[in-house]
C-alpha cells in the first residue's frame, strides 16, 4: 500500500514527529496492520525530500514506543502490538486535537457550552454520512495537518 | 564525534572596510548537514570562500578534513565540492563534455549519477552550457558537484532561480548523497528556510559578520516558544516581563515574547501565573528567524554574548 506523508513546514512541530504522528494515525486508523512493512528509510528520505536522519529518528522513536519493529537488514516492519496500542494511540490524538479546539476556542471567547453543542452537531453530521461518504478520515487528517 | 569542518577566530575584512567574517568559530560534525542562514550581506558567502580557501582569512584559521584548503592538494580538493552563486560553468561547453572533463579530476565520478540526475532534472546533456535557462546551468552545476561523489559539499544559495519543482528535485539529489554509504557532510546557505527545515540538522544564523548562532535545528525548535499572557485588567501591569525573554511586545492587556525554554520548570512557573491568561506557540524556522533579526527586539545572540549552551555536539 501506498503510504501518503504530508510534511508541513508551518506547523513548527520537528519533522520526526510529523512523522510519527502520521504512522501512527496510519496505525490507529487500520490502514497500517501488524506485519505491514513500512518504507526503507532511503525511500522515504528521497521520496519526501527528508534528511535521512530524520527518518531514521522517527523509526527509532517508532520503535522504541513499540508501534513499530526493526529487524536487522530486513526493514520496519508495523509491532505485533500495534493494534493494541492503537486503542489507546486514537484516544491520545482525539484529546490532542480537542486540546486544540478548546484553545482556539477560549481566545475566541467562545463558552464551553457552545463548544460542546458545535462538536455534537458537527458529529452527528459527520456520523449521518458516515454510510456515504468517505466517513471520518478524511476529517481526522485534516485536523491531524493542523 | 570528529568534525569535518572547524574555523577558530575566522575573520575577513574587505577594502572599505567592510567586516565580512568576525571572529568565526565553528566546528560542523561529520555527516551534518549544516544550513547557513542571515540576512543579504551577512557574510554568508565569504564563509564559504573562506573554507574552500578561495579567499585568505585576515587572522584566524579553518580546515576541512583536516586540511587547510589554500595549502590542500588534489587528494583533499577532488573530496571537496563547491558550488559558487554566482553561475561560472564555461558557457561552451555541455553538460557533457563538462563530465567527461571533469571524470578526470576525480577518482570517485560517478558518470552513471550524472546521467541519471540530467535525466530525472531535465537539464539538456549536450547543448552547451550558454544555451542553458539560469535554473538549469544551476541545476548542471550541481549535478556536477554531486556526481564527484564528494565527502563534503558546500552550496551557495544552491535554490535560487529554481522553482518549486527543481528545488524539490535538488533536495532529493541533496538526500541521495547523504544516503551513501561514506556519507557525506554539506553546508549550504539559503534563503529558503522552508527547505532548510527539511533536510538541515544544524543551522547556523549569521548576522552582520558574526556567527551569532549555532545550534542543532531540532533543540532550536523544541525550546523555542513564542509567549503570549493575556491580563485580565486592560492593561499589562507597570514593569511586567516575560521571565527569559530579551524584549516584549506590549499591545493593551497583551505582552507577547520569544522565549527560550531550557527547562520544564520554566513551562510551569509561565503557565501558573496569576490573573493572566498564558498562551504558548510552538515556532517554526521561519517564524525564529524573522524574530531574530526583529530590530525593535535589539538583534540578539546565542553564542558571542553570553557563552550559551549552544553549541555544536
Amino acid at each position: 500500500m501506498a503510504l501518503h506523508f504530508q510534511i508541513d513546514g508551518q506547523s513548527g512541530l520537528p519533522v520526526y514527529r510529523q512523522l510519527m504522528d502520521q504512522i501512527k494515525y496510519y496505525v490507529a486508523s487500520g490502514a497500517l496492520v501488524s506485519g505491514d512493512q513500512l518504507p526503507s528509510i532511503r525511500e522515504l528520505a528521497q521520496s519526501l525530500a527528508l534528511n535521512p536522519t530524520t527518518i531514521v529518528k522517527a523509526y527509532n522513536e517508532l520503535a522504541h514506543e513499540r508501534v513499530i519493529e526493526l529487524r536487522q537488514g530486513k526493514g520496519a516492519f508495523v509491532g505485533a502490538q500495534a493494534s493494541m496500542l492503537s486503542a489507546r494511540e486514537r484516544e491520545k490524538m482525539l484529546r490532542r486535537m480537542a486540546r486544540q479546539l478548546a484553545v482556539e476556542a477560549s481566545q475566541m471567547g467562545i463558552e464551553m457550552g457552545r463548544l460542546a453543542q458545535l462538536l455534537e452537531e458537527e458529529a452527528r453530521e459527520v456520523q449521518g454520512n458516515r454510510s456515504s461518504a468517505e466517513g471520518l478520515a478524511p476529517v481526522v487528517v485534516a485536523g491531524l495537518k493542523r | 564525534m570528529a568534525s569535518t569542518i572547524t574555523a577558530r577566530d575566522l575573520t575577513k575584512t574587505f577594502k572599505g572596510p567592510v567586516v565580512a567574517v568576525t571572529g568565526m568559530d565553528l566546528d560542523i560534525p561529520e555527516g551534518a548537514v549544516f544550513g547557513l542562514i542571515g540576512r543579504n550581506g551577512a557574510g554568508k558567502t565569504t564563509t564559504l570562500r573562506l573554507l574552500m580557501g578561495l579567499i585568505r582569512p585576515d587572522s584566524g584559521c579553518c580546515q576541512v578534513l583536516g586540511n587547510d584548503m589554500i595549502a590542500a592538494g588534489s587528494q583533499v580538493r577532488q573530496k571537496v565540492a563547491y558550488v559558487a552563486q554566482s553561475l561560472q560553468l564555461p558557457g561552451w561547453m555541455s553538460v557533457e563534455d563538462l563530465c567527461r572533463c571533469h571524470r578526470h579530476y576525480y577518482s570517485l565520478w560517478d558518470d552513471d549519477l550524472a546521467g541519471r540526475l540530467a535525466r530525472q532534472w531535465e537539464v539538456p546533456y549536450a547543448r552547451p552550457v550558454s544555451q542553458l535557462s539560469g535554473g538549469q546551468q544551476r541545476q548542471a552545476a550541481i549535478l556536477l558537484a554531486l556526481a564527484a561523489r564528494p565527502r563534503v559539499l558546500l552550496l551557495d544559495e544552491p535554490a535560487a532561480g529554481l522553482d518549486l519543482v527543481a528545488r524539490r528535485e535538488l533536495l532529493s539529489g541533496l538526500v541521495d548523497a547523504l544516503c551513501q554509504e561514506e556519507g557525506c557532510t554539506v553546508v549550504l546557505s539559503t534563503h529558503l528556510i522552508g527547505d532548510l527545515e527539511r533536510v538541515a540538522d544544524h543551522i547556523g544564523i549569521m548576522d552582520r559578520g558574526r556567527l551569532t548562532a549555532c545550534v542543532r535545528l531540532e533543540e532550536l525548535l523544541q525550546t523555542t516558544r513564542r509567549v503570549q499572557v493575556v491580563f485580565d485588567q486592560s492593561e499589562v501591569p507597570e514593569g511586567f516581563t516575560i521571565p527569559g525573554a530579551r524584549s516584549c511586545h506590549v499591545r493593551g492587556p497583551v505582552i507577547s515574547a520569544v522565549v527560550r525554554l531550557t527547562e520544564a520548570e520554566q513551562l510551569r512557573r509561565l503557565r501558573e501565573m496569576p490573573g493572566a491568561r498564558v498562551n504558548i506557540f510552538s515556532m517554526n524556522l521561519e517564524d525564529i528567524f524573522l524574530d531574530w533579526f526583529d530590530r525593535d527586539g535589539g538583534g540578539r545572540s546565542m553564542v558571542s554574548d553570553d557563552q550559551e549552551d549552544f553549541s555544536l555536539s
